[in-house]
């Protein structure tokens, strides 16, 4: 019925007055329309909504910084007029003498989903078609013995408490490989690897082909198959360009390390939601941070290292027993 | 050599005149193959981003654990009454404490708690510390858990990743008197894609 409608209403709309119409009158009709036609050419532009300078802008990586103030003022026009509150939409860089690393202690993770919900709220994620960034998959205590394969986890189990007996869980969102193959197949160079290891997308360049999707060994990307919603009274307003401005329909979209965040010096969303501090975070290159102790001391491993990836998302089994 | 066998003046052999054009052609070709790759628009330039220094790291901030009822404070409101001994043995723990679950190992309460000091907690060399500082009473026996908590790795840590750090104690997390940390109940799971199959069929229905 739906679109049948706009048709339905132009049938029933008053077939009296055409019956009484002089010639006049259709003179007069046809030189207003004419003369709207010439001067509503601009709003019939808009109203097509074709956003021209969205269309020619350049590749994040090759805008000037004049250019890019002008891109970020546009964007944070576009949102706050949308969800009818201030926006801020940020670029800021990444630092020298900074290479983030993630560690994930999966002898703590309990399963309960907080870090992706936390990741929902904070980086603009659809609500409805539903999009998260990380899934947390269920695995048997004693597939730990054998060869763990990463496509039998469970993303979808369902229990009044958790942890659950005999189960553990392994939060998988993008792991910032250093040699990424999304990026490599990307070929509008949408994708890239910033020099402190986010693995960040351009969402203005991408077209939606999803060859990064089929080469992420992960599963770590996501398609906007539908028109993203998300409620204007839930828009987190902090936005950085390349991570949590909101996306439309026909875009790829992941986890950023909340670069918003963690580039002013805040921990990602998921690490300050976990409830048991399984999350670990900070810069590799500092010796004197978390995740480098973690790395000295702890046996950390990443998913798939036999395809050379080199991830930057650790895991590792943090508890000695009862102690 | 080769120049020598002709005349210098004179024409180029076609074998040599043969090769500048090939060498001119192949250039052209590499040149066009250049042109090719660009159409794969992979920027070549990265943004010159200015440098910042790093900040030094920042201070750090021991967060208690949860407040204690008001109601049960202070301790020596009831404990101060000499009538209320506090007996060493094991036993029920009644009125204010009886829904109170003991469950950490063997423990008793004068373990951790001073019978003529109830407002402090005693160390095993008999110095007091406040409520506040409970995690140096727990350390006496978890030593092990000490240097991973110092260093940001056992527990939870909130605030900045290059600056100002507030850890969380013990006692946040672990209830002291049982503290095995409690399950939670997980969020709602995500859909599985035969339910997005559905939804995508009911909105066309409609």
């Amino acid at each position: 019925m739906g679109i049948f409608k706009d048709r339905k209403e132009r049938r029933t709309g008053a077939p009296g007055e055409k019956c009484g119409s002089t010639r006049r009158d259709f003179l007069r009709t046809a030189a207003t329309v004419s003369a709207g036609a010439a001067i509503g050419a601009p709003a019939v532009a808009s109203a097509l909504e074709f956003d021209f300078e969205a269309f020619l802008q350049k590749n994040f990586r090759e805008l000037s910084d004049a250019e890019l103030k002008d891109v970020l003022a546009r964007l944070e026009r576009k949102y706050s007029e949308k969800y009818g509150k201030p926006v801020s939409v940020g670029a800021i860089g990444p630092m020298d003498g900074v290479l983030f690393g993630y560690g994930l202690d999966i002898s703590r993770c309990i399963g309960c989903r907080r870090c992706v919900y936390a990741c929902v709220e904070e980086n603009n994620l659809s609500r409805d078609p539903e999009i998260h960034w990380i899934r947390v998959l269920e695995f048997e205590r004693s597939a730990a013995l054998r060869e763990i394969n990463l496509e039998d986890g469970n993303p979808y189990y369902e229990y009044s408490e958790v942890p659950a007996a005999d189960k553990f869980y392994l939060p998988v969102s993008c792991q910032h490989c250093e040699d990424s193959p999304c990026s490599t197949v990307c070929p509008t160079g949408a994708t890239w690897r910033e020099p402190d290891g986010i693995v960040v997308i351009d969402y203005d360049w991408c077209i939606g082909c999803r060859y990064c999707m089929a080469s992420c060994p992960y599963g770590a990307r996501h398609f906007n198959w539908g028109e993203p919603n998300l409620p204007a009274e839930q828009v987190n307003p902090n936005m950085h360009m390349l991570g949590n401005t909101p996306r439309k329909k026909g875009v790829v979209e992941k986890c950023t390390f909340c670069i918003q965040r963690v580039r002013n010096g805040r921990l990602p969303a998921c690490h300050e939601a976990c409830p048991v501090g399984a999350r670990k975070f900070g810069n590799l290159l500092d010796p004197n941070s978390e995740i480098r102790y973690v790395m000295d001391r702890k046996r950390t491993f990443v998913l798939k290292a036999e395809l050379a990836t080199h991830p930057k998302f650790f895991y590792f089994w943090g508890t000695e027993g009862r102690d | 050599m080769a120049g020598d066998e002709h005349d210098p003046d004179g024409e180029r052999p076609p074998r040599i005149q043969l090769t500048v054009w090939s060498v001119i052609a192949l250039a052209v070709v590499a040149v066009a193959g250049l042109f090719t790759v660009r159409l794969e628009h992979q920027p070549e330039t990265t943004r010159d981003y200015p440098p910042r220094p790093l900040i030094a790291d920042g201070k750090l901030a021991l967060l208690p654990g949860p407040e204690i009822d008001d109601e049960y404070l202070p301790c020596s409101d009831c404990h101060g009454d000499p009538e209320r001994e506090t007996g060493p043995v094991p036993r029920e723990l009644e009125d204010e404490h009886d829904e109170m679950e003991l469950a950490h190992g063997d423990l008793w309460c004068l373990h951790c708690h001073d019978s003529e000091n109830p407002n402090r907690l005693r160390l095993a060399d008999a110095s007091l510390v406040a409520f506040e500082d409970s995690w140096q009473l727990c350390v006496q026996c978890h030593g092990k858990k000490l240097p991973e908590w110092r260093a940001g790795v056992h527990g939870k840590v909130t605030g900045s990743w290059r600056g100002d750090r507030e850890y969380l104690t013990c006692v946040a997390c672990h209830e002291p008197h049982s503290p095995a940390t409690e399950p939670l109940e997980p969020m709602p799971r995500p859909r599985r894609p035969d339910e997005i199959a559905l939804r995508a069929e009911r909105s066309q229905e409609k």
